[in-house]
């Protein structure tokens, strides 16, 4: 009889999965969608000739007419720009990690009079829009001979990633048990030794996440760019000057630039970036 | 990966501080003109070539252009040459620019007007007219079917653009009139230049007149068959391309290319006429020297060079901005400039003429006293208020900045004594 009453049941169980399943799998699309379309469009418009990317219906696959890619790759000062954004993204990414690792270290691990204040103020930094201080930084920046270099400008850029630096690391660095720690200096490690041999391999990853995060701050930075750099102007300062105002092929072909070299850089360090949802701490 | 990443920041500390100290030589010509990436390269490579020395052409929007201005004059050193930049982009700084009055500009004859202009009301001559543009209609030559019978584009009339634009509507199905109202869109040179001048022949002190209400209606009955996508519209090249818009209302320089593009598809025509007259607003561009300028005769020197008849031309080829002096043009121009140098000249010396200029004296309350326009728009056109209100409004608005600016009146407001009134 029982077998009776719960053969309904154990079906309407398998249906209920089963439109689950479905509901994962379409949302998996949808997502897939949100994300790939946009980079899809980018593509196939930064590949089609002039003609084609203002003409409907599109096509769908492109002409690969690389005459809007060519004239970027050959507009003056590409390259350098490129080159330059590499540079201060670098750099911003091991000052940020240089100061805000062992200020997150310091934040997990110890209790100082005015902790909470310090935590709160490093979140302040983020308060005041750029646009206000960039000429009170250029004036001093001029001053200082900073002016127009790269150190400046990612100077600029750790200010801005800082406070993600620093707040990543803090939760990185409170999620290893101090017990780890510990029984090092129970077996004779130094207060050092233990951070470098114990907690610094299990919190790498995290570490390399939020490095990664201070490199595409900087990369997306437009306005202090545009201020504080004239002849080392970074790819994003350099192309969005000019982008905006440009037929719409080549923004296509602009975008694309802009786009697939953060494609490639994150897709190379992915590994990194998942650990910042906590795998870095299994 | 420490020890790589300290490598990585090694290298690349001691490239940032190699990098410095190559350009002293050159030029640096900072500009807010000319900034589509196709119009910087030419600048660089057909303008500025033949200079005696190398030029450094370098563009920036408006407010990162100011902003590292402000940053080299208070730092009392600096390095940008010479500045490239509209009147208003001049006005706010004036104070520190060097006299060009001594310039030595050969036979080149410049404009007296934009001349004038260039003194920002001072002695001085703080910036030389470099060059030109105003704004014009295009229209696909599909739409010319739809031309109300009788109506001649050169002399085209508010109204015969609305019926004109409701003919295109009810036949094709969807509205294809397209106007410049995006955030990046120049909408409000539109009122202040064309729409106001037309209908009230002023610009400031007719504010909340009668007429001004009756130019705000017309507008409304316009915008019905304009195609709503017109408040994301920067450059109305681009949607006159796609054929989402038919007749378009934009600077020259953003239309030109479709002119370009597709030479056979496009007209260009004169700005509409009203009954105070055919408004428009040319627009000056001009070079300047900054008193931070690090070799001010190379600087004079360039200025100097942009200004040559050959130079003038050039830059109308990369720019289609038009030359300031007096020129002949040869015959191989782009199809935009063939276009649109009719069009101009039909307007320009139309009997109704009624040129109507930037304005003038409000230093930087230049941004506000476009907002003053932009506003009604929106709450007149967008919003649906009350156009009496509104304009009551903002007249009072527009009041208290001119009058803080201590502005006097300017073409084609009458000139005043002190602030100019609005009525």
């Amino acid at each position: 009889m029982s077998a009776v009453a719960e053969a309904p049941v154990a079906a309407a169980t398998a249906d209920a999965r089963k439109a689950g399943d479905w509901l994962l799998v379409a949302t998996a699309i949808l997502l897939c969608i949100w994300v790939l379309l946009p980079i899809y469009l980018l593509i196939v418009n930064a590949l089609s000739s002039p003609q084609e990317v203002t003409a409907f219906p599109k096509r769908f696959f492109p002409s690969f007419d690389v005459g809007s890619l060519a004239f970027f790759i050959n507009f003056a000062g590409v390259a350098r720009a490129l080159w330059n954004s590499v540079l201060v993204a670098t750099l911003t990414m091991v000052l940020s990690i240089g100061f805000g690792a062992p200020a997150g270290y310091a934040l997990s691990r110890f209790d100082f009079p005015g902790k909470e204040t310090f935590r709160f103020l490093v979140l302040m930094t983020r308060a005041f829009p750029l646009p206000l201080l960039a000429l009170p930084l250029a004036v001093m920046f001029i001053r200082t001979g900073l002016d127009d270099t790269a150190l400046g400008l990612a100077l600029v850029h750790t200010t801005l990633a800082l406070p993600f630096a620093v707040l990543i690391t803090f939760s990185l660095f409170s999620g290893i048990p101090v017990e780890l720690e510990e029984a090092a200096w129970t077996l004779g490690c130094t207060r050092l030794q233990a951070f470098r041999k114990v907690i610094l391999p299990l919190a790498l990853p995290g570490i390399a996440a939020s490095a990664v995060f201070a490199f595409t701050i900087s990369w997306n930075e437009v306005f202090a760019a545009a201020v504080l750099t004239i002849e080392n102007r970074t790819l994003t300062a350099f192309l969005l000057q000019s982008l905006g105002e440009s037929p719409l092929y080549l923004k296509f072909a602009g975008g694309a630039a802009l786009v697939v070299p953060a494609l490639i850089f994150i897709f190379a360090v992915r590994k990194y970036l998942f650990a910042m949802w906590g795998i870095a701490n299994r | 990966m420490t020890n790589a990443l300290k490598k990585l920041a090694g290298a690349a500390l001691a490239l940032s501080l190699a990098a410095g100290g190559a350009y002293a030589q050159q030029v640096l010509f900072w500009s807010t003109q000319a900034r589509p990436v196709e119009e910087t390269q030419k600048m660089r490579d057909q303008v500025l070539k033949g200079f005696d020395g190398p030029v450094d052409y370098q563009v920036a929007e408006d407010g990162p252009w100011l902003t590292r201005l402000q940053a080299e004059l208070q730092a009392g050193s600096g390095t940008i040459g010479v500045l490239g930049g509209l009147h208003g982009d001049f006005s706010t700084v004036g104070a520190n620019l060097v006299d060009l009055s001594a310039v030595d500009i050969g036979q080149a004859k410049v404009n007296e007007v934009y001349k004038k202009l260039g003194m920002l009301g001072t002695g001085e001559q703080k910036y030389l007219p470099w060059m030109q543009a105003t704004f014009l209609m295009a229209a696909n030559k599909q739409a010319l079917q739809y031309l109300p019978a009788g109506v001649d584009l050169n002399k085209i009339t508010y109204d015969q653009l609305i019926e004109w634009a409701k003919n295109i509507a009810e036949n094709t199905g969807s509205p294809k009139l397209g106007f410049p109202a995006g955030p990046k869109g120049l909408k409000h040179r539109f009122f202040e230049g064309f729409l106001y001048p037309s209908y009230t022949g002023s610009m400031v002190t007719k504010f909340r007149s009668p007429e001004a209400e009756t130019a705000w209606n017309k507008f409304k009955e316009l915008w019905q068959y304009t195609n709503p996508n017109s408040t994301n519209y920067a450059f109305m090249q681009e949607p006159l391309l796609t054929g989402e818009v038919w007749i378009a209302f934009d600077h020259v320089a953003r239309l030109a290319d479709a002119f370009n593009q597709k030479p056979d598809d496009f007209v260009a025509f004169p700005a509409p006429a009203g009954p105070a007259g055919r408004g428009f607003m040319p627009v000056v561009a001009g070079v300047a020297i900054p008193m931070t300028s690090p070799d001010v005769d190379k600087a004079k020197a360039l200025v100097a060079y942009m200004l040559k008849p050959e130079t003038q031309i050039a830059t109308l080829k990369a720019t289609n901005f038009f030359p300031v002096i007096d020129v002949k043009l040869p015959d191989d121009m782009p199809a935009s400039v063939k276009a649109f140098s009719v069009a101009i000249a039909a307007m320009t010396g139309a009997p109704d003429a009624l040129p109507a200029l930037l304005p003038m004296g409000l230093g930087d309350l230049g941004g506000k006293f476009n907002q003053i326009y932009s506003d009604s728009f929106e709450r007149i056109v967008l919003g649906g208020e009350d156009v009496h209100g509104v304009l009551e409004e903002q007249a009072a608005a527009l009041k208290a900045i001119i009058d803080q600016a201590k502005a006097p009146c300017w073409a084609p407001d009458k000139p005043s004594e002190g602030a100019c009134p609005v009525e």
